[in-house]
């Protein structure tokens, strides 16, 4: 997913209009609104949809000083590290991996609810996970369940068809298989 | 938007149900002040209203009564919490609701009751198996989602959490809980929800388990026998200081929570034991029980038989019925201790001893049993159900002589089997 897509699928999101979004010659993304103008560069664009935006996911990112400044290291995270790596097999393996760690004892990447922080980085991921095989998605269980439930949402899958994650719930009550 | 006030004592787990619900739906909750346990839900007032006695009640600003947690937060609840416009995400919603009462609320009382000094230790309780039982199915749920009901937080999360509460606080030490990380990942996500928060102050994760106390437990008895519950002090010692006035409500109400907990859970022997019902007549099984331990069974049968209240009591001959199967003598000598064990709360009120006849692989298992009343006593409770039909059993005629044969060779552990197998060992249970 580019991330003139990534920026207006947060956009719908937020229940923010995302106004005339594209690249500019430098290939960063831009964002131009009638409220604050043109600006540039992805987690500088997020920022300003969360300003327009009175949604629960907005609100919830910034709770507090700790948690906007914990959601903007992740959405700096999706844009340096997520977006890249999962384009190389090895790095991709890794980083679900490690999401998969992380997702063993939290729900949400920061605090205790959804923030703008799970929307970057779940339409980061979302080619990848599209692209693992259901045995590779048994793999990465708990990220799996992050990944479901956000992808469940009306406002995060926008009508696009579900990724299944069925065979994980056949996992579920599988008696005898790998765990 | 609904408002009201709720009836109940500070910190009831079942309380923060509604509580919670109403913090979610931005209803306007008052809760009673002057509120105290045993005296204002004892009233005659309080119990027009509410006619069980038992709170959390609620009543609304329009002057309508509701009872029972559950449906109290139903109602102070909103859509979301309802499980939303989805029948079937409403249905999980109620399955969960009672998956929590039938399974987490029974066995966390059984498992935590005792620890806070509240009910007797129990010997053989299947408690902490039970616990940890509901805690594997609910990790093994919530490896998969997020939250128990659809993709939102709805009252089976908030009602399951409430009923955890007490274990995560008092037993669920770290190593305790690291089998059960998703259900670790729900419980602290659920907590840490500023709606929960709002509720459930102060709390923290167990640390290290409490410890089963006698004298913690007969200091409660001892101060419900006084009659005077104001006075009782706060199981937890560290806190005592500072909550000393708060103390007496919060133990009444725990006692409170015992009424509703389930009757085969809530062991309390007096008030549940099924031979209350009976008349007592003259035979004390006290006596004869010591007279039998301490005496030569030369002295104490004839003394049973002295004392025995025909028509009262009544003597059973119980033979296991599938003696086929017994196999090596230790096996079978566990099957009687095990059947003994599962009929603890019988005891008061009934003698037997359970003889072995025979050896390995040849072996009958058979035995004479008295207690209260006149019927066959394992139908009075559910408890005692599990192994008295692998029996087949027979009533003896007390005035007998081969009633009284039967009951001397089994007291005093001699003689054969009815195919001659030599006796091996007793058990008495008493």
């Amino acid at each position: 997913m580019c991330d003139v897509a990534k920026v207006q699928k947060i956009a719908h999101c937020l229940g923010v209009a995302p106004g005339n979004v594209q690249l500019n010659e430098e290939q960063v993304v831009t964002r131009t609104s009638a409220k604050q103008g043109a600006v540039a560069g992805f987690a500088t664009i997020l920022e300003s949809l969360a300003n327009e935006s009175k949604s629960e996911t907005a609100q919830n990112s910034k709770a507090t000083r700790e948690v906007e400044a914990q959601v903007y290291q992740w959405i700096e995270f999706s844009v340096l590290y997520v977006a890249p790596g999962s384009k190389d097999r090895n790095v991709a393996k890794q980083l679900l991996a490690e999401l998969n760690k992380l997702f063993a004892t939290k729900s949400y990447l920061v605090g205790h609810f959804i923030t703008l922080a799970d929307l970057a980085v779940y339409y980061a991921i979302y080619d990848l996970v599209k692209s693992l095989s259901p045995v590779d998605k048994e793999a990465y269980l708990n990220l799996s369940r992050w990944f479901d439930h956000l992808q469940n949402r009306d406002d995060i899958h926008q009508g696009e068809p579900l990724l299944n994650f069925t065979t994980i719930y056949l996992h579920g009550w599988a008696t005898g298989t790998h765990i | 938007m609904s408002t009201g006030t709720l009836y109940t004592y500070p910190e009831n787990f079942r309380a923060y149900k509604a509580l919670i619900a109403a913090q979610y739906s931005g209803a306007k909750v008052k809760v009673a002040d002057n509120f105290k346990f045993g005296e204002t839900n004892k009233s005659a007032e309080f119990l027009k209203k509410f006619p069980s006695g038992k709170v959390p009640a609620f009543e609304t600003a329009e002057g309508k009564y509701l009872s029972e947690s559950n449906a109290i937060a139903y109602f102070l609840a909103n859509e979301q919490l309802r499980g939303g416009k989805c029948p079937f995400v409403q249905a999980q919603v109620q399955q969960w609701i009672s998956f929590a009462d039938n399974e987490i609320v029974p066995a966390s009382c059984a498992l935590v009751f005792p620890l806070l000094g509240i009910l007797p230790q129990q010997k053989n309780t299947t408690a902490k198996q039970d616990v940890e039982g509901v805690l594997a199915q609910l990790n093994q749920k919530l490896l998969n989602v997020t939250y128990l009901a659809g993709e939102r937080i709805t009252l089976a999360d908030i009602i399951v959490f409430s009923s955890l509460l007490h274990l995560y606080e008092y037993v669920l030490e770290p190593t305790a809980r690291a089998a059960f990380g998703n259900v670790n990942r729900w419980f602290l996500t659920i907590l840490n929800q500023p709606q929960v928060q709002a509720v459930v102050k102060d709390y923290k994760l167990c640390e290290k388990a409490l410890v089963f106390d006698p004298k913690k437990y007969a200091e409660f008895q001892a101060k419900q026998g006084g009659g005077k519950p104001q006075q009782q002090q706060k199981p937890k010692d560290e806190k005592k200081p500072k909550e000393k006035k708060e103390a007496a409500p919060k133990k009444a109400a725990e006692a409170e929570e015992l009424d509703a907990a389930d009757e085969a859970l809530a062991l309390e022997p007096k008030s549940k034991d099924p031979f209350d019902a009976m008349p007592k007549g003259t035979f004390n099984f006290d006596d004869f029980k010591r007279v039998y331990s301490n005496e030569e069974e030369a002295k104490s049968i004839p003394y049973f038989f002295e004392k025995f209240d025909a028509e009262n009591y009544s003597i059973w001959f119980g033979e296991y019925k599938y003696s086929q199967e017994l196999s090596k003598v230790f096996m079978s000598c566990n099957l009687i201790t095990g059947m003994f064990q599962r009929l603890d709360k019988m005891r008061k009120q009934s003698f037997a001893s359970v003889c072995l006849f025979g050896e390995d692989n040849n072996s009958t298992i058979s035995g004479v049993w008295v207690w209260r009343g006149q019927e066959l006593a394992f139908p009075l409770s559910p408890d005692w159900q599990i192994d008295y039909e692998t029996y087949d059993w027979k009533k003896l005629d007390a005035k007998s002589e081969e009633t009284k044969k039967l009951v001397t060779q089994y007291f005093s552990w001699s003689g054969t089997d009815k195919d001659g197998r030599k006796f091996n060992q007793g058990k008495i249970f008493k």
